[in-house]
């Protein structure tokens, strides 16, 4: 597995989980802090542009100006490891930092922009800031301390029927530097199952986009609600319980729009979202109101936590050894893929 | 009716493979047309988009692909990059496409809804949904929703979390590198092109 | 001494003539005692004017000034007969000179008149102090071993034995036969038609088992290999098989009562079997086997064996072989399915690959050769397949090649369902159909059998109200497709075994990017491996089907023939100790990259066949007891003094020292007609570690005005070289010489034009540094 950081990490803001889901932040926080992570979120970040880089709006070489600025400012703080609550923040500032480290021409041109504005602190020299060794996102963090994790468990998830959504911008855009699965994407499994809890697993749809295709689901909303329709209709042949998120943008398309998409098929789907942080922060016993911010979901989330179980010794110390386990034989595994075999190559100049 | 061969066809597919979006510049060519991308695309499911067949016009140096309404159906998902067998990643060909359409004035109608996009970066440094979507959204979502917008500071602050807006500073500074850059002319470029249109 | 020397001038039909001024050459030279010119040297006429001259004038030293040596050196060795070979040297006037230096208008090339005088005088300079050496000639041991003993091994292991030649047959599981026997019907373009494999086997098999040359190992596996000279010292490791094979009479009582039940490998995980067993019906040998880690030793087998021939005590037995020759014929195996997870081979018992359904179809078969859905045990309705699984993926786990064989084995399976099943439907979903040859017959036979096509390569199986959907878009019509299907079967990669990988690390023998052996020149010297004396078969080399496996199999037993015939000619330019000075320190066994050195009955042993002659351990000896033959040192000295010869003010002489490779490079240069500037004047080296420090510095202070250095990033002295060259800019510095004179670069034989611009742009760099220094 690649090295993955827990100190000098700058938490970076996003915006949709600012304005729609703001406990995903403060669920970040919360189990940051309880599995010993060195973080700090910071008032001069501001956005990467992905809502509007996507719909089109924003061209690559505003977005990688914006990106560079982010870059100094990471490194000026002394925090170089950008750590994303947000999917498309994570692809979007790799791939500003792959531009940024191979493309001189473009790389030039973005310190002539610095220049002419006078702030020479942005301007990026090669190698400033490493897309594979210092941009990560939280899912990252939390499967390099499924240890720890485990250990701070308080509540028992088994009874429910747990799936995953690993959307796209994490898995399939810088694909060589995803964790645990690209084809069949299943970090979000893992990290649940340090929690104790054994996920449905593959389900029809489980790889496919959330829907919300950024401008789709505003201007061609038939089309992106008939995605996000096929996807729910195989999670609840499933039975799905609980779906488990790992980008904002997904998280809306799925929980503002399961209601509205039920009514007009005239089903109930039932489906209560959470994003990975905020289930793990519920696992480990944070307030729901306080930290985890259900108060902002549009599908309740307290039908769940009516039913919720305070975990047994037992089956807690059963879990840490499982996990202990586990995390030691994929640690020697990739040690000893590592020997052996040829470095997969993975074509991309940005 | 015997058509013409196209002399330039590498023309469109050059410009593509070294545009700064591309990241994937040896694939394009590599295309074997096996069609895996459209198998796993799901605009390709529940549209006319498809992108196979778009690569196939690139290739062809068939501009009329820029002007095709189908390519604006993608999700930007990325399924077709991580899978494509040669290598090839037509979902960025598709972004490509579109900034040309943009470029040539001829996209307007797609931009305009999203400028918001833009003005909210250029003055309050972040990116947000553009507010000319919430009536709608109210109207699909319910009131909840709504009033959780209204509060949204309230909620912040109760989670321990700082204001949305990010400093004073950070949001001239993001201003600044953003008009200089070019960003300010394109958005007004299309509002007026849009206007001057109308 | 005096010698006698002979310069011959070859015109090659006015590719070297009509750029250099031969007159003006044969002006220039001095102190010769024969110069003559000919339109082709190389030619029946040309050998007589040489070694007419070398009789009847005594030349005891000979300069051929003609094409490279890559071409001709041999033609001329022959030619310079009884002249002893290495006292003949070759001066490259065409890919060197009148090649990458013409001009375009009528009139000589005067510079690069000047520059072929240079060169021939540097070879006359050599060869003044060259000795006769005589070639090594090694005699092998009339052994070999086979390591594999699917078709390709048995088929080698055969030819071997019929030529007289004993060989050990080594195969890893407990029974010869490899893939071949579990494939069930083979295709054969010829006949349309598929025929019984293991009835084509059989014959093999038993041919092989009662030949008296063939000394079969099974459940034995190579540990480690050593090569000395000719000849290989192995260690195999043979695993005991718990029953006697020379008393076991196969009855099968043992069987019956053995109640541990696992998955049967050999027909792919589909049925079970004991952990007593046997394989197949006709493996060798044929007796049973006790798959040891799936026992619990219970003793049921032992009670009931009348024959008393199970044994739990036996051991492993590590069995030491010593043969001429290695055949490495360790076969390949099947991508793994679930690197593809979208097409739910784990998830849906009726995703199956071809080599299970191969199994199903089998009349010896878990299923008897009945075509069902593993399920529910039914006959398909339809069956899709999906080629291409793992193969032409250049994305993580997958492999660009193509496999080559999967198109033929998807058509076969699908003809054998349509003749035993006709109302069942084939979808076949390709990328591209490869059929090469006689096989698009067999291609059109399955088309007009109704197998459907569908031109488009699937996104994902998934699995709707009880059936398999595969989801595909058809490329031809366009659409977006839903298929429907009982069975989906998967046409997976081939890749190397396990085994060949192993194999290929104990031998030290190179593997390609895709870890398959790797033939020095796969175009031209198919069957060879870097390691002489090692040879390849069948799939260990790239993907085959069985036919050409065989004719590799028979092609590299016919490669050991000549090897045990003929001996192998080494170049006599290797090391040699001398024990009264040697003290057995053992600072070049350390040293030696290519593990050449050892020490043997209390002495340092130089391996012939594996001493690169590179020199490294002449420099650690602290005795001074290693020399290499052929002085080397002293001819690149003298080669040196020959070019420098006779300089002129403002004249730019560059001296390019290559090695083997960037030599050939070079060649390629003249080859494609790329020029570079005539300053350049090019001595090639076994090795550019041969190049000392005294000889650059000695270039330098005696009018050379830049040294260029070219070596193969791939040789193992390669790093050795470039962390040397800073030392000896260092020196160059203290000899008050701007180390800048002295350039390193990387060479490969294909960047020819890269190694023409590296040449360019370092002659134009030396004229600024002349330029400053003036």
């Amino acid at each position: 597995m690649k090295n993955v950081p827990d100190k000098n990490i700058l938490l970076f803001k996003s915006c949709l989980v600012s304005v729609e889901y703001p406990g995903i932040e403060s669920s970040t926080k919360y189990v940051f802090d309880k599995i010993g992570v060195d973080y700090h979120v910071d008032r001069a970040q501001t956005c990467c542009t992905g809502l509007g880089h996507y719909s089109d709006v924003f061209d690559q070489f505003s977005t990688t100006v914006n990106g560079a600025r982010h870059f100094a400012l990471a490194n000026k703080l002394n925090r170089p490891n950008m750590v994303m609550m947000c999917a498309t923040c994570y692809a979007i500032n790799k791939k500003v930092a792959n531009i940024l480290n191979n493309n001189e021409e473009v790389r030039d041109e973005v310190n002539q922009v610095f220049d002419d504005c006078g702030y020479d602190w942005m301007k990026f020299n090669k190698g400033d800031l490493d897309s594979r060794e210092n941009i990560f996102h939280i899912i990252d963090i939390f499967y390099s301390k499924r240890k720890e994790i485990a250990k701070n468990i308080k509540y028992d998830f088994s009874d429910f029927n747990i799936a995953t959504h690993h959307g796209c911008h994490y898995c399939k855009v810088h694909y060589g530097d995803t964790i645990e699965g690209i084809r069949n994407p299943h970090i979000i499994d893992d990290v649940v199952n340090a929690c104790g809890v054994e996920t449905i697993g593959w389900y029809d749809f489980k790889r496919t986009t959330c829907g919300s295709g950024f401008s789709q689901r505003f201007v061609h909303k038939k089309h992106s609600l008939t995605v996000t329709l096929d996807k729910l209709k195989s999670l609840k042949e499933n039975k799905t319980n609980i779906l488990i998120h790992l980008c904002p943008n997904c998280h809306v398309q799925f929980d503002r729009y399961q209601t509205y998409v039920g009514d007009k098929i005239g089903e109930e789907f039932n489906i209560v979202h959470l994003n990975i942080a905020q289930f793990l922060a519920l696992a480990m016993g944070a307030d729901p109101y306080d930290v985890v911010g259900i108060q902002t979901h549009t599908v309740p989330v307290e039908p769940i936590l009516k039913d919720l179980k305070p975990l047994s010794k037992d089956n807690k110390d059963e879990i840490i050894e499982k996990v202990s386990y586990k995390v030691d034989l994929d640690e020697s595994e990739d040690f000893n893929m590592e020997a052996d075999t040829v470095k997969v190559e993975v074509n991309e100049t940005n | 009716m015997v058509e013409k061969f196209r002399e330039d066809s590498l023309d469109l597919e050059e410009y593509i493979s070294h545009n700064i979006k591309s990241s994937k510049p040896k694939g394009l060519l590599k295309c074997v047309q096996c069609g895996m991308c459209t198998s796993v695309c799901p605009a390709a499911q529940h549209s006319n988009y498809n992108p196979r067949s778009m690569v196939e016009c690139v290739l062809e140096g068939d501009t009329a692909v820029i002007e095709d309404e189908d390519i604006w159906y993608c999700f930007y998902c990325y399924t077709c990059h991580s899978i494509c067998p040669a290598d090839n990643s037509p979902c960025e060909v598709n972004q490509v496409l579109r900034q040309i359409a943009v470029d040539k004035g001829i996209a307007d109608d797609h931009l305009i809804p999203f400028l918001g996009f833009g003005d909210s970066f250029l003055n309050h440094g972040i990116g947000g949904i553009p507010e000319n979507f919430f009536p709608e959204m109210k109207e699909d979502i319910g009131d909840d929703w709504w009033d959780f917008k209204t509060h949204l500071d309230d909620v912040r602050n109760h989670l321990g979390l700082d204001p949305v807006f990010p400093s004073e500073e950070a949001i001239v500074e993001v201003s600044t590198i953003l008009k200089s850059c070019g960003f300010e002319d394109r958005i007004n470029k299309i509002r007026n092109h849009h206007k001057d249109e109308d | 001494m005096d010698h006698k020397v002979g310069v011959f001038i070859c015109h090659c039909g006015g590719n070297i003539s009509d750029v250099l001024d031969i007159e003006k050459i044969k002006e220039s030279i001095g102190d010769v005692d024969v110069i003559e010119e000919y339109e082709n040297l190389c030619s029946i006429n040309g050998s007589k004017i040489i070694r007419d001259k070398i009789i009847n004038e005594n030349l005891d030293r000979v300069v051929i000034a003609a094409c490279s040596p890559e071409s001709h050196e041999k033609t001329f060795q022959e030619y310079v007969k009884p002249l002893n070979p290495y006292l003949m040297d070759m001066v490259n006037l065409r890919e060197q000179c009148s090649w990458v230096h013409s001009q375009t208008s009528d009139s000589f090339n005067q510079k690069a008149t000047d520059k072929a005088v240079n060169l021939i005088n540097a070879s006359i300079e050599k060869l003044k102090v060259s000795e006769a050496v005589d070639p090594i000639l090694i005699q092998t041991t009339e052994s070999a071993a086979v390591i594999g003993g699917g078709i390709a091994g048995m088929s080698a292991a055969l030819s071997l034995a019929k030529q007289g030649i004993h060989v050990y047959l080594i195969e890893e599981t407990p029974s010869i036969g490899g893939h071949m026997a579990k494939i069930g019907k083979v295709f054969s373009p010829v006949k349309i038609a598929e025929e019984c494999g293991l009835c084509l086997l059989n014959p093999v098999l038993n041919e092989v088992v009662w030949n008296d040359n063939i000394e079969i190992l099974t459940s034995s596996k190579l540990i480690k290999a050593e090569r000395r000279a000719g000849s290989f010292n192995l260690l195999v490791e043979k695993k005991p098989r718990y029953v006697d094979t020379d008393k076991c009479i196969s009855c099968g009582d043992c069987v019956e009562v053995c109640s541990q039940e696992i998955p049967n490998d050999w027909n792919d995980n589909l049925s079970y079997r004991k952990a007593i067993y046997k394989s197949f019906s006709q493996c060798y040998p044929d007796t049973y086997v006790i798959d040891i880690d799936n026992c619990d030793q219970c003793g049921d087998c032992k009670r009931t064996c009348r024959m008393n021939a199970i044994s739990f005590r036996q051991e492993s037995e590590m069995i030491p072989l010593e043969v001429g020759s290695v055949i490495v014929s360790t076969g390949h195996k099947l991508f793994n399915p679930d690197l593809r997870p979208e097409y739910g081979y784990s998830r849906y018992d009726d995703v199956i690959t071809q080599s299970e359904l191969g199994r199903i179809l089998g009349v010896n078969g878990p299923t008897k050769g009945k075509l069902q859905c593993l399920s529910n045990g039914k006959v398909p309705k339809r069956v899709v397949m999906i080629q291409c699984v793992g193969s032409r993926d250049i994305k993580p786990d997958g492999h660009k090649y193509c496999s080559k064989v999967c198109c033929m084995v998807a058509l076969k399976n699908a003809n054998i369902i349509k003749h035993k099943y006709p109302d069942t439907d084939i979808v076949l979903c390709y990328t591209d159909i490869r059929t090469p040859g006689m096989f698009e017959k067999y291609f059109k036979h399955a088309q007009s059998d109704g197998v459907r096509l569908m031109r488009g390569r699937p996104g994902e199986v998934v699995k709707k109200d009880g059936n398999l959907i595969v989801r595909v878009e058809d490329t031809l019509t366009r659409k977006f497709k839903e298929i429907k299907s009982d069975m989906v079967v998967l046409s997976t990669a081939i890749e190397p075994s396990e085994g060949t990988k192993e194999v290929a690390k104990i031998l030290n023998v190179s593997q390609t990017e895709d870890a398959f052996i790797k033939e020095p020149s796969p175009k031209i010297k198919p069957v060879m491996t870097d390691v002489r004396g090692v040879f390849v078969a069948g799939t260990a080399q790239n993907p085959k089907d069985i036919t050409d496996s065989i004719l590799q199999a028979t092609a590299s037993a016919s490669k050991v023939s000549e090897l045990i015939n003929d001996g192998i000619d080494i170049e006599p330019f290797i090391a040699t100790v001398d024990n009264e000075l040697c003290d057995l320190c053992e600072e070049c066994v350390k040293i030696c990259k290519y593990k050449a050195a050892s020490v043997k009955d209390e002495e340092i042993y130089i391996d012939p066949m594996t001493c690169s002659g590179c020199g490294k351990c002449i420099a650690v000896c602290p005795n001074n007891a290693v020399q290499i033959n052929g002085n080397i040192e002293d001819k690149i000295s003298a080669t040196i003094k020959g070019i420098l010869k006779g300089k002129k003010p403002g004249e730019r002489r560059i001296i390019a020292f290559l090695d083997d490779v960037g030599y050939t490079s070079a060649d390629n240069i003249g080859v494609n007609r790329l020029t570079y500037p005539e300053s350049i004047h090019i001595i090639k080296v076994i090795s550019v570690n041969r190049v000392l420090p005294k000889h650059i510095i000695y270039a330098l202070e005696n009018g050379a005005d830049g040294i260029f250095i070219g070596e193969y990033p791939g040789d193992v002295m390669y790093d050795e070289v470039e962390n040397k060259i800073d030392k000896i800019k260092g020196e160059i510095s203290d000899n008050n010489i701007d180390p800048e004179r002295l350039t390193f670069s990387k060479v490969y034989i294909p960047y020819f034009t890269g190694l023409a611009r590296k040449f360019t742009e370092f002659d134009n760099r030396i004229a600024e540094i002349d330029e400053l220094a003036k």
